[in-house]
């Protein structure tokens, strides 16, 4: 009751406020989009790649190749930018304390994820996941979260790091 | 001396929840004595009005080490210690929702 008289009151004179925040308002960070965009990143290397089998060069062929390359830059650049916002407002310097090669490893993802934007290399896009896995390891452990390796149950089916919840 | 204020955020969660009300009061007898785990409030530059739990204060008492309770809480760990000129107030008291 005492609440809603203040409440009311506010409305009118405007209390002052008193921020008790976070980094970002809801504290949500998880590095399941960045190996999903990874994951996406080497399948669409693995459409590239069934497409030139197939040949041709006609209009269907040249919308399929410009889309499949679209898709894997739009992914890899993703992968990037969501592993820099968790590597930038989450970890924290306890946590690189913990898991010396975090740097590293955060480094490693954004070389290969420019490698994915330039090539077509699967194996470099096979290492892009695997970094985001390390990545992703870190994070849950500095969470105190458990995590486990388990395949994708989607093509391409390489394993993901999860959370065990 | 004592003034009201509206709580944003939860980094203090669930001590004190976003949209609570709280007394804060700067009486000097208060502000000398405080102790780790008061919440203060205090001015910090680049992120204007801020509440937080007091973890230490340095030997000589101008510093103070703030946390929030949230583990991706903006606090010393981000800003380093807080200086006891930049303290606005001590809560004693909250009102919650």
């Amino acid at each position: 009751m005492f609440h809603n008289l203040l409440n009311a009151i506010d409305q009118k004179l405007h209390f002052q406020r008193a921020s008790a925040h976070c980094d970002i308002p809801c504290g949500i960070y998880d590095p399941i989009v960045a190996q999903i965009a990874a994951l996406t990143v080497v399948r669409m290397v693995d459409l590239i790649k069934d497409l030139e089998a197939k040949g041709g060069s006609d209009a269907a062929f040249q919308n399929s190749l410009a889309r499949y390359i679209a898709v894997k830059e739009e992914h890899a650049e993703k992968v990037k930018h969501e592993i820099r916002v968790i590597w930038g407002d989450f970890i924290k310097p306890q946590h690189v304390e913990k898991h010396p090669e975090t740097t590293e490893v955060v480094q490693k993802v954004l070389q290969l994820g420019s490698k994915a934007r330039q090539t077509a290399d699967r194996e470099s896009a096979v290492q892009l996941v695997e970094a985001v896995n390390q990545f992703a390891q870190i994070f849950w452990d500095a969470k105190g979260i458990p995590t486990k390796r388990a395949k994708a149950p989607y093509a391409p089916t390489l394993e993901l790091v999860y959370p065990v919840l | 001396m004592c003034k009201i204020l509206r709580i944003r955020g939860d980094s203090l969660s669930p001590k004190l929840q976003d949209g609570d009300f709280v007394l804060s009061s700067k009486i000097p007898i208060l502000l000398k004595r405080l102790q780790p785990g008061d919440l203060v409030v205090f001015n910090q530059p680049g992120y204007g009005v801020l509440i937080k739990e007091l973890e230490t204060i340095s030997p000589d008492g101008q510093s103070l080490v703030v946390r929030g309770l949230h583990p991706d809480s903006v606090d010393s760990r981000t800003f380093g210690t807080v200086s006891r000129r930049s303290l606005q107030g001590k809560i004693v008291y909250s009102i919650h929702q």
